[in-house]
């Protein structure tokens, strides 16, 4: 059991709630303003500012008392929303499904275990001296292996911050499950999944209804086409986040 | 076509960059994880085996600590021995979960208590941590073989108790002044909802156990093991029940190790688990025939192998803290009433029991009518009939 010092962690939580705060205060900036970058610049620059204030006059003293420290991959998800923001380019609100799933998964499983329910340990487990490390050890190879190829880039550079996080500090708290979920980010997820599902039921009902009567028959395999080719969740999530990015 | 090219261009001279960066990002972590494992881990401690012998109390003296000027509340008393004396901890303040709550000390030396001084308060651990503290609850201390104390302290987030979190304070220089080490990481939801009221056991290696309890709605109890340089070496939930809590745990033998908890369910017993692996693995065991309407117990074991257990027996006329029974035990299975070392009318409270052995002095301390913290101490003598 490896922890940080407390140093780091003040540091770290004073940084990445400024992230998180940013990034919350970016999504109020209208997209395609003129003076969006600007207004990012300066919001950036205030909340620098209002964290480094001390004690009880920072937003992390308050942000600290009610959540702890943000995850890494939390704070990651916020630095690239903010990046594609000061690119100007689309920012996809709602996770993607590949993205969404797992955490929501792993996240239901390790908090029905936090709250006794279940009696498992795999908080405790991420605590290991040697499986933790090893599987974070992995994670940072698959990312880098997945940045390399070109594959797959903005959720393997986030993953791959919060496990070198994790691996190279033991931010944000020594244990691997802190450095890639967190309840908020948890939430996130669900929220995405059940937007991600409705989207997709509301569309499946939509295409139900065009396929009645009034419609060809043979138009049908062609209208599905782009869902059959896509193969599953995944792709469709992609192709959703443009969607909302537009918007 | 002409941007298309320059792109295409771009990337395949961006691309070796990125190859080597990663490269160079799995080297460093692999580096960094390499480091940590060439520290081997100490051996894990054995626990001392021996038969138990008669053991005699005889009570030599009974007082109140004395409390902070304008604290009329007091609860959650723990003991931590030093050179040449013995420390108490506990919470005063004008009321349980006020924002005046604080912890406080005071040293016992020849037979008197000193006056009490301040330990930890919301202000002094929010500045240390970074972040705010809401209230102050139960503090736990243990001597470590180097002579330092280590005090774990409750201390909440947004929220009532279900938002607890365990703060982690060293003194080098017997309990006068601490530095906060760090929060303990305990749990996954925003770090909440674990707390200590139980003191830790010591291993043969130097390093203790710290029990720990999780507490929103469903309760269990865990244990945290330390090093002997006070680091922590691993954590984990004891038993599967989900009505236990504030585990008071002896090592038995090299590899039995038992835990008597707090009850929170209807069936109001001293409720009991078992390891016989050294505390890596447990099984829960039927309640014993002794009363927990919800209320904390403490159990040592004495040098001379037999156990101790302090506890709320609740008879026909009494309420479930008015009465604090003394029962020992050789097995852990079988335990005897001793006698009942504070004895009220319905509604009285004596309540919160810690035990500490020093040489042939037992000290105990508990919280006496949520006023103030009474402390005990008895001779142990061996070889006799109780």
């Amino acid at each position: 059991m490896s922890l940080p010092d407390l140093a780091f962690q003040i540091v770290y939580g004073r940084l990445a709630w400024g992230i998180v705060l940013l990034a919350l205060v970016a999504a109020l900036i209208p997209s395609g303003w003129r003076h969006g970058r600007h207004v990012l610049g300066a919001a950036a620059a205030g909340l620098a500012l209002l964290m480094a204030l001390p004690g009880s006059l920072s937003p992390a003293w308050g942000l600290g008392l009610g959540f702890q420290y943000p995850s890494g991959l939390l704070v990651g998800c916020c630095l690239l929303g903010l990046h594609a923001r000061w690119r100007k380019e689309p920012v996809p609100v709602m996770m993607s499904v590949s993205l969404a799933a797992p955490l929501a998964i792993a996240g239901a499983a390790l908090y029905l275990d936090a709250i006794g329910l279940l009696a498992q340990g795999y908080y405790y487990a991420a605590f290991g001296p040697v499986g933790a490390p090893l599987l974070a050890l992995l994670g940072v190879a698959g990312c880098a292996l997945a940045i390399a190829r070109g594959k797959g880039r903005g959720h393997a550079l986030v993953l791959l911050g919060a496990l070198l996080l994790y691996t190279l500090l033991r931010l944000p708290s020594g244990n691997l499950w802190d450095a890639i979920v967190d309840p908020l980010l948890w939430a996130w997820a669900v929220v995405a999944l059940v937007r991600h599902g409705v989207r997709r039921h509301v569309r499946s009902r939509r295409r139900d209804g065009e396929a009645e009567p009034g419609l060809a028959p043979e138009l049908q395999p062609t209208d599905l086409q782009p869902l059959f080719a896509a193969g599953g969740i995944e792709h469709l999530s992609s192709s959703k986040e443009q969607v909302s990015g537009k918007q | 076509m002409e941007t298309s090219l320059t792109a295409l261009h771009n990337r395949a001279r961006t691309r070796p960059r990125t190859v080597i960066a990663c490269v160079l990002i799995v080297l460093a972590a692999f580096t960094a994880e390499a480091r940590r494992w060439t520290v081997s881990a100490p051996p894990p401690g054995q626990a001392t085996s021996s038969l138990p012998t008669r053991a005699v109390l005889t009570e030599t003296s009974k007082s109140l600590i004395p409390m902070p000027p304008n604290t009329p509340s007091a609860h959650a008393s723990t003991l931590a021995s030093v050179p040449g004396g013995m420390l108490a901890f506990w919470w005063a303040g004008s009321r349980e979960s006020g924002p005046d709550v604080k912890v406080y000390a005071a040293r016992w030396t020849n037979g008197k208590w000193s006056a009490p001084w301040e330990v930890a308060s919301r202000e002094s651990l929010g500045k240390a941590l970074g972040f705010g503290v809401r209230r102050i609850g139960n503090p736990v201390a243990w001597t470590a073989p180097d002579g330092r104390v280590h005090l774990y302290v409750v201390a909440t987030g947004l929220g009532g108790w279900a938002a607890s979190r365990v703060v982690h304070l060293v003194s080098s220089d017997a309990g006068a002044r601490f530095e906060t080490r760090r929060m303990l990481p305990l749990s996954p939801l925003f770090n909440t909802s674990v707390l200590v009221r139980t003191s830790p056991v010591g291993l043969a290696d130097g390093g203790w156990w710290l029990p720990l309890y999780f507490e929103i709605g469903i309760k269990y109890p865990m244990l945290m093991a330390f090093d002997r340089d006070g680091e922590p070496t691993r954590v984990g939930r004891i038993g599967e029940r989900m009505s236990t809590l504030q585990p008071a745990i002896v090592r038995v033998s090299p590899t039995e190790v038992r835990a008597w908890m707090r009850d929170a369910s209807g069936e109001q017993r001293v409720q009991q688990a078992v390891s016989r692996d050294d505390g890596a693995s447990w099984e829960d065991l039927p309640a014993l025939d002794m009363s927990s309407h919800n209320t904390s117990l403490a159990v040592i074991r004495l040098t001379g192998g037999e156990m101790l257990m302090l506890h709320n027996h609740v008879g026909a006329d009494d309420s479930s803290r008015s009465t604090l029974r003394l029962s020992i035990s050789k097995d852990g299975q079988v335990w005897r009433t001793i006698g009942d070392i504070a004895d009220g009318k319905d509604g009285d409270e004596f309540s919160y029991p810690t035990m500490q052995q020093v040489g042939q002095e037992l000290h105990i301390t508990y919280t006496y009518q949520r006023q103030a913290i009474a402390h005990h101490t008895y001779r142990i003598a061996t070889g006799e009939n109780i």
